[in-house]
């Protein structure tokens, strides 16, 4: 633990990529005038219920989206270490 | 209930019950230490901390609760909804940062990462007591969870107080006998069971329901039509502020309320203890992050539970209690839709959902008084087994806490408590989650911080009168200076940040002392396989946190 070596950083690069992807699954929900109606109904749920049931699904794809990319970087890191 | 409905339960809840005891030899280690009895060895894989945070986060009064606001009408009880969406992406970030400082410094607590970034007992202190505060009533509306199923399904009956609520000790009794004896395996092995159960009693609840009810769109226009009919009938009530008006959707001027509940919700539900504790109990980094990709199943599965809400208003279910108790409302529901038999299981589910989360947040509280209270200040040389010693006698205490609680309180007591909790656990987010990132913040700001934010939430809080309650009223008040409402917890929150920012700056001019931070850059990415961070903790190495 005495000194951080180059391997330990995250590659900013990569992190700032994750993070966009991210983003929408936090912005989305919480940019409520966007879902507030009743119309398009789908299945007979009106809109306000299920975007937000398809918001669940896209961010369950981006999260795993970015969990591929993380284990490119961790994997990268790994390799530089040894 | 009938005697069929009756059997089911209780077979359900005695296989749960074995499997609580038994899971003390699963995964054996000796039970001596807080990783191995409050962390659960620290191993646990995709799969099983898929079941124990998935249990662990939706308990058993989210089941009731959140189909419960739908019920009576809330505008807003939806958020439930995008909180749950919202909160995965930030675990995702964050909590593998905790994880690894946490394994390379054998820290068993929040607070603990607190202390040794900031070289502050005091600061960790706060952060613990906080924790604690915040458990405490959510442990005790597990039981009202377990209450509400044990009323509708007619337990107990009438009688004295003691024999009606005999089942709710015994439920108790076996749930505190279990955790003593096996730590956190036995929530991690009965959350196989619980999440089994909801999820067969939702997936059956909407499909079967819906179809026998006429469609989903049946079940939404006729729920709205209720509630324009409830408006309408009770419109002078409703402009003299003694009823609330009832609605699906919030409405434009309640869209901030919608949005700063569902965030303020999501940063404070990973600053709670239990799910921090559920997080630290993972193998590996990657295991979080896949989590977190994985656990929004159970989003998807809250969602369409919150909608039974609206299928109870078009089953036309009527709730007991005066004023009525819109937390009976899915459980009578089972009661009136479902053959008794399946009946018996969805109460089971639930009786059962509630055990899972309670056992774990015992054993938060329990880690949290004895890393941060007991042997902080009391027995600084405390051996591992002591601690765990401590720990357990501690979650036996909590639960007998939020027994008394439920039973010599009022249960809207503990509501307005839990309501609190959120809204303070959330003060102790620039401390943790800030910190994981920088030490920039002054340690002496962040607990002043900590303090506004903790004195203003609960102030406020204290102030919100609605049409049933003089005081805590709900989670929503006006952002100072316009009408806007928002969710109490996110102002406080601002507030809490803003002291901090501002102090630390002060403190840095007059060179106040920060601290000393025992944690370095590269502690915070370590992984499996690094230097320091076995793969299964050694509970007998000498803990250097």
């Amino acid at each position: 633990m005495s000194q951080d070596s180059p391997a330990q950083r995250p590659s900013p690069g990569l992190w700032t990529l994750i993070v966009v992807i991210l983003l929408p699954a936090v912005v989305l929900p919480l940019w409520v005038p966007l879902y507030d109606k009743t119309d398009p109904t789908l299945f007979g749920f009106p809109f306000f219920f299920w975007f937000q049931f398809a918001l669940i699904l896209l961010s369950a794809v981006l999260t795993s989206l970015a969990y591929g990319l993380s284990q490119l970087t961790e994997r990268r890191r790994e390799g530089s270490a040894r | 209930m009938s005697a069929v409905a009756v059997s089911v339960f209780v077979f359900l809840f005695l296989v749960v019950t074995v499997m609580g005891f038994a899971a003390s030899r699963w995964r054996r280690a000796d039970l001596d230490s807080l990783d191995e009895w409050g962390l659960g060895g620290r191993g646990f894989g995709t799969f099983i901390a898929w079941f124990l945070i998935g249990g662990d986060l939706y308990t058993a009064y989210t089941f009731i609760a959140v189909p419960a606001t739908l019920y009576a009408g809330s505008a807003v009880g939806f958020f439930a909804v995008p909180y749950t969406i919202v909160v995965y992406p930030l675990i995702f970030l964050f909590l593998p940062r905790l994880w690894s400082v946490s394994h390379r410094h054998g820290y068993v607590t929040p607070a603990d990462f607190v202390e040794g970034r900031y070289g502050s007992r005091t600061l960790a202190l706060a952060v613990a007591l906080t924790g604690i505060l915040a458990t405490a009533p959510y442990i005790a509306l597990q039981l009202v969870g377990i209450q509400s199923v044990l009323e509708v399904a007619g337990f107990g009956g009438s009688g004295t107080w003691f024999v009606k609520d005999l089942p709710l000790f015994i439920a108790f009794a076996v749930l505190a006998a279990y955790t003593y004896s096996s730590g956190l395996r036995a929530p991690a092995l009965i959350a196989f069971v619980k999440d089994i159960l909801i999820y067969v009693v939702i997936i059956v609840a909407v499909i079967y329901l819906p179809a026998k009810l006429g469609g989903w769109g049946h079940i939404f226009s006729t729920t709205s039509d209720s509630f324009t009919t409830f408006n309408t009938d009770n419109a002078d009530a409703i402009a003299a502020g003694q009823a609330s008006p009832k609605a699906m959707m919030p409405p434009p001027a309640l869209h901030w309320a919608y949005a700063s509940l569902a965030l303020g919700s999501a940063l404070a539900l990973f600053m709670y203890p239990h799910s921090i504790t559920g997080v630290l109990s993972t193998r590996n980094r990657g295991v979080i992050r896949r989590n977190a990709a994985l656990l929004p199943a159970y989003s998807f599965l809250l969602g369409l539970l919150a909608l039974l809400g609206f299928v109870a208003v078009a089953a036309g279910v009527t709730v007991a209690g005066d004023p009525p108790n819109p937390q009976l409302a899915v459980p009578q529901l089972f009661e009136n839709e479902f053959p008794p038999w399946f009946a018996g299981v969805g109460y089971a589910a639930i009786a059962i959902g509630a055990l899972v989360p309670a056992a774990i947040m015992s054993i938060a509280a329990a880690n949290l008084f004895t890393r941060n209270i007991y042997r902080a200040y009391f027995r600084p040389d405390a051996t591992p087994s002591e601690e765990a010693q401590v720990s357990k006698i501690v979650s036996l205490l909590v639960k007998v806490g939020a027994l008394v609680f439920v039973l010599a309180l009022s249960r809207s007591f503990a509501i307005n408590l839990q309501l609190l909790g959120g809204v303070w656990i959330l003060q102790t987010f620039p401390a943790i989650v800030v910190g994981l990132y920088t030490r920039w913040f002054h340690r002496w700001a962040l607990l002043a911080g900590w303090a506004a934010g903790m004195l203003y939430g609960t102030w406020t809080a204290y102030g919100v009168s609605s049409p049933a309650q003089a005081h805590f009223g709900g989670p929503l008040a006006s952002f100072p200076g316009t009408d806007t409402k928002v969710y109490i917890a996110a102002v406080a929150f601002g507030i809490n940040v803003l002291v901090t920012v501002v102090l630390t700056v002060v403190f840095r001019v007059l060179h106040v002392d920060p601290g000393e931070d025992q944690t370095r850059w590269g502690d915070y990415a370590a992984d499996v396989g690094d230097e320091g961070v076995a793969a299964e903790v050694d509970p007998h190495a000498p803990a250097h946190a």
